[in-house]
């Protein structure tokens, strides 16, 4: 289902010599890519950025055993970001995910079924070094 | 040669690891050699400095091996368990080309997921195990519910 952002279109942050600049399209924004290249990374810097914003939540593989489903069908307003989806995100999920149109998500993991996004729709994380600064942004993965 | 588990395949006395990072940080670290480096240079293109300790592949500064990614994880989760089983899900396509040419180990996930360059593999069966040679034949074994 295409939905404009509901929350934030750019994200932005910082973290030493790491620089993120995520432009968003959707409100649903899949991220995958091969092993390695910072996704991991990148969620930890919005991590701290969540720290700093009521609106920013985020989940990985340690909230496994928690009320993560629970606290996005109770949310509004919510940007949640999500390391791991494939194993966090079971099919009732995905689908509550896909028709959301009070919270925003970035997901980062491999498989995108479920979530009624075309391959246009998918973002692979790229990075740029220069002057001894990372820049993190998305682009198409198709 | 790995062997490939799917869904209602995997023995009672194999163990499924879902949690790759929290297996890697626990236990499989401490069993890392000199094959760990290679791997690990192949998949996140970074330098192992010690058993604790790699670089990072952005700006060579010393990181926990605990940074390694999850794929990577993975991987070396897979060849120094071979008495386990792990969920490759989460692994990225250089990951899995590295998965599949392991010389042991085994690989569980429910739905195919595969390397194209994928040489062969073992697959449990009614009589035991045999062996894959094919991409396209080791999709159809997956696909197949029965």
């Amino acid at each position: 289902m295409k939905i404009k952002p509901v929350v934030f279109d750019r994200l932005q942050t910082t973290h030493t010599s790491y620089e993120v600049d995520f432009a968003i399209d959707e409100n649903v924004t899949f991220i995958i890519g091969d092993s390695g290249t910072g996704k991991s990374a990148v969620f930890s810097f919005l991590e701290e950025m969540a720290a700093e914003s009521k609106n920013i939540v985020c989940f990985n593989y340690l909230d496994q055993q928690k009320r993560y489903k629970t606290t996005i069908k109770q949310s509004k307003d919510k940007l949640f970001i999500i390391d791991n989806a494939d194993i966090l995100l079971d099919d009732a999920t995905r689908w509550y995910i896909a028709t959301d149109a009070r919270n925003q998500y970035i997901l980062i993991g491999r498989n995108p079924t479920g979530l009624m996004l075309n391959q246009e729709d998918i973002r692979e994380l790229a990075s740029t070094t220069e002057n001894g600064k990372t820049r993190f942004y998305l682009k198409h993965a198709f | 040669m790995i062997t490939v588990y799917k869904k209602k395949t995997l023995p009672k006395n194999l163990e499924l690891i879902k949690l790759n990072d929290i297996y890697f940080n626990k236990f499989t670290v401490s069993l890392l050699d000199e094959r760990a480096a290679k791997i690990i240079k192949t998949i996140d293109h970074s330098e192992m400095l010690s058993q604790f300790t790699i670089s990072s592949r952005f700006d060579g500064t010393a990181l926990n091996i605990d940074r390694l990614s999850t794929g990577c994880k993975t991987t070396l989760n897979i060849l120094y368990n071979p008495d386990k089983v792990f969920d490759i899900r989460e692994c990225g396509d250089n990951a899995l080309d590295v998965i599949y040419a392991l010389p042991q180990g085994n690989v569980y996930c429910d739905y195919p997921l595969i390397s194209f360059g994928m040489d062969k593999v073992s697959v449990p069966d009614r009589n035991g195990t045999h062996e894959i040679d094919s991409y396209e034949e080791l999709k159809a074994w997956w696909e197949d519910e029965d």
